[in-house]
């Protein structure tokens, strides 16, 4: 069997609201291995989110230890962090999360730029995914200008284009409608039958379903995690 | 680079009306720095000019112990190729003359004076070479008239041909009287230079005098950096004698000069350190606006002090903006005030010393520099706290707002 992309043991997390401690996990354990497609599913504060930002090095756990691609997050300085978020990971984010002076094109090269790509290869990639997800026409265009689904998709060209080992995205279909939610699925679909493993924070059942995996949270424990469908 | 660059140009323009009205007051502060700058060393180099003409030159030679007693007895021998060999072009002129205290008299009032032995063809580089005459000019260095100063002669109620007697003591200690003829009066800068000096021909006073002696060795350089090489020239060419420079001869000047450049930087400092509160105010609006945003880049994975570089880099740009413009407009400021500003009507007690009453403004390139520099400088350091306070917050907590 191949390594783990994700190893979760003991991951502890609580917060303080208003001096009342909130445990948003408590004690998860969590395998995510290479070509999965898993689904962090669960109600209002069970702790989905919290594990995704903790798997993505946005958070840090109180207890447990978390490794990604092999390396121990808990090890990691913010700097050594950040670093790992921008060549490891791609994140699609439940508002889309574009940088709105930036035309589509750019939003996707950002990521690129940050990695030190050069500018003709920035270029020829960012293109070719964008093609790839049907917006060859909106390269130029500013996020203001692109519908809520056309900017979902514009965020998953950003996550995907540098080839992270994995792609998390947090309630991605929040803003979208039903028809628009089926198309980014189905693109994620895709990625995931390519090889990209995608892991998951949702309460829409439509992305639950085309989930291969689906790990469900209680009130900050796994309450069920198992597969859904087949690959 | 190039992408943050392009983030902070396009960030810029997203808030137009409140960059630009900061753009406005930049330019404002800058020009107007720059202006006040060029008045204030007008006044500065004015001063300076002033001394110098004032028969102080930039350096001097005298015997010792002339500074404390004008005397005739404290005088020196000057031969010619004492002088030393001074690179083309550093030296304007040189004037020897003889000056001692004198008493001056006409028909109806006496007054104490300063008695000036000049050879008028070297005196271009003092007042008296550009003064306003009436009547004639000194011919020569044996000329036996006087040049009178217009506010003495109006003192002692005397006029163009006119006699006057002076009085002085001779090199063997005993007074020595002579009546001279006025051949003309000079209208100088200051009533208090007027007041004060009577010219007349050198030799002419040597004779009166019974010396071959002068009293000082005036030297003008052409260039205010080149007073010191000039002075350790004469010194190594003089090693018997006094030499000093205007500094040293005229130390209240020199106090002065340094206090106006003190004064530049305080009055920099006051209108950019305004200016700055202002722009940290601006620039953390600007930047906590987006602070979902940025959150977002350090998420994707942008270093922290990548931010900073982002949030300095708008700074610079505007900045850099602000200090063209506002050099612009001080260019424009000096160029309509170039021909000098006349406070004749302000300025009775600056005529009295022998300043101008004309403020002529002067624009020093290392001012513009220093101020441009200093400005962006300044913008930088006012960019460091406002993306301190958005680094401090954590990348998952700006998602969040």
């Amino acid at each position: 069997m191949t390594d783990p992309v994700v190893i979760c043991r003991g991951v502890s997390r609580t917060y303080q609201q208003e001096s009342v401690p909130v445990h948003a996990l408590r004690q998860v354990d969590l395998t995510v291995y290479p070509g999965e497609f898993v689904s962090l599913s669960g109600p209002s504060g069970s702790g989905k989110s919290t594990l995704l930002n903790i798997v993505g090095g946005l958070d840090r756990p109180d207890e447990g230890s978390v490794s990604v691609g092999g390396v121990d997050l808990g090890e990691l300085s913010e700097s050594k962090l950040a670093d790992l978020r921008l060549h490891k990971l791609g994140f699609v984010f439940q508002a889309y999360n574009l940088i709105p002076v930036l035309s589509a094109l750019e939003n996707v090269e950002f990521i690129m730029q940050l990695q030190g790509v050069s500018s003709a290869e920035r270029a020829e990639r960012a293109t070719a995914v964008l093609d790839r997800l049907g917006l060859a026409d909106m390269l130029h265009r500013r996020p203001g200008e692109l519908s809520g689904g056309q900017q979902q998709r514009v965020a998953v060209a950003r996550a995907i284009v540098s080839e992270p080992v994995l792609l998390l995205a947090d309630e991605p279909s929040a803003n979208l409608d039903s028809s628009t939610t089926k198309d980014l699925l189905e693109l994620l679909k895709q990625l995931n039958e390519e090889g990209m493993t995608i892991v998951t924070a949702t309460h829409d059942a439509m992305v639950m379903s085309y989930a291969l995996r689906q790990v469900h949270l209680l009130d900050g424990r796994i309450e069920h995690d198992g597969q859904t469908r087949s690959a | 680079m190039k992408l943050l660059f392009q983030l902070s140009i396009r960030n810029l323009l997203r808030n137009k009306r409140r960059n630009a009205m900061l753009l406005v007051a930049i330019a404002v502060a800058v020009a107007g720095v720059n202006a006040s700058n060029t008045l204030l060393r007008g006044y500065q180099y004015g001063m300076l000019e002033s001394a110098i003409n004032n028969l102080t030159g930039h350096v001097k030679v005298m015997a010792e112990g002339y500074v404390d007693d004008p005397n005739v007895k404290h005088s020196f021998q000057l031969n010619s190729e004492q002088l030393p060999q001074l690179p083309v072009g550093m030296v304007v002129g040189w004037a020897d003359r003889l000056r001692v205290p004198a008493v001056i008299m006409s028909e109806r009032e006496t007054r104490g004076i300063e008695l000036v032995g000049v050879d008028p063809a070297k005196e271009s580089i003092s007042f008296i070479g550009e003064a306003k005459i009436e009547g004639e000019f000194l011919q020569g260095a044996d000329d036996g008239r006087v040049l009178v100063g217009k506010e003495l002669a109006r003192q002692l109620q005397t006029a163009v041909g006119r006699r006057l007697v002076l009085i002085a003591q001779g090199a063997d200690g005993l007074n020595r009287e002579r009546g001279y003829r006025i051949a003309g009066t000079y209208d100088a800068e200051g009533t208090g230079l007027e007041k004060n000096y009577v010219f007349v021909g050198l030799n002419s006073l040597q004779a009166l005098l019974e010396t071959e002696a002068v009293t000082e060795l005036s030297v003008r350089v052409d260039r205010e950096e080149q007073r010191l090489p000039a002075k350790s020239a004469l010194r190594a060419a003089f090693p018997d004698l006094q030499v000093k420079d205007w500094r040293e001869l005229d130390p209240q000047v020199a106090e002065m000069f340094k206090f106006a450049d003190a004064s530049l930087f305080i009055w920099f400092f006051l209108m950019m350190g305004a200016l700055t509160f202002g722009l940290v105010n601006s620039l953390i609006a600007a930047v906590m606006e987006r602070v979902k945003e940025l959150g977002m880049m350090r998420a994707l994975g942008m270093q922290n002090s990548t931010v900073l570089v982002q949030v300095v880099l708008e700074s610079i740009i505007l900045m850099t903006v602000g200090v063209v413009l506002g050099t612009g407009i001080s260019l424009l400021i000096y160029w309509s005030i170039a021909d000098g500003i006349d406070l004749s009507a302000y300025a009775e007690g600056a005529e009295m010393v022998g300043v101008s009453s004309i403020l002529q403004p002067v624009l020093l390139s290392e001012d513009v520099f220093l101020v441009a520099v200093m400005s962006i400088i300044l913008g930088i350091l006012a960019s460091f706290y406002p993306a301190w306070r958005v680094i401090k917050i954590r990348p998952l907590d700006a998602l969040r707002r």
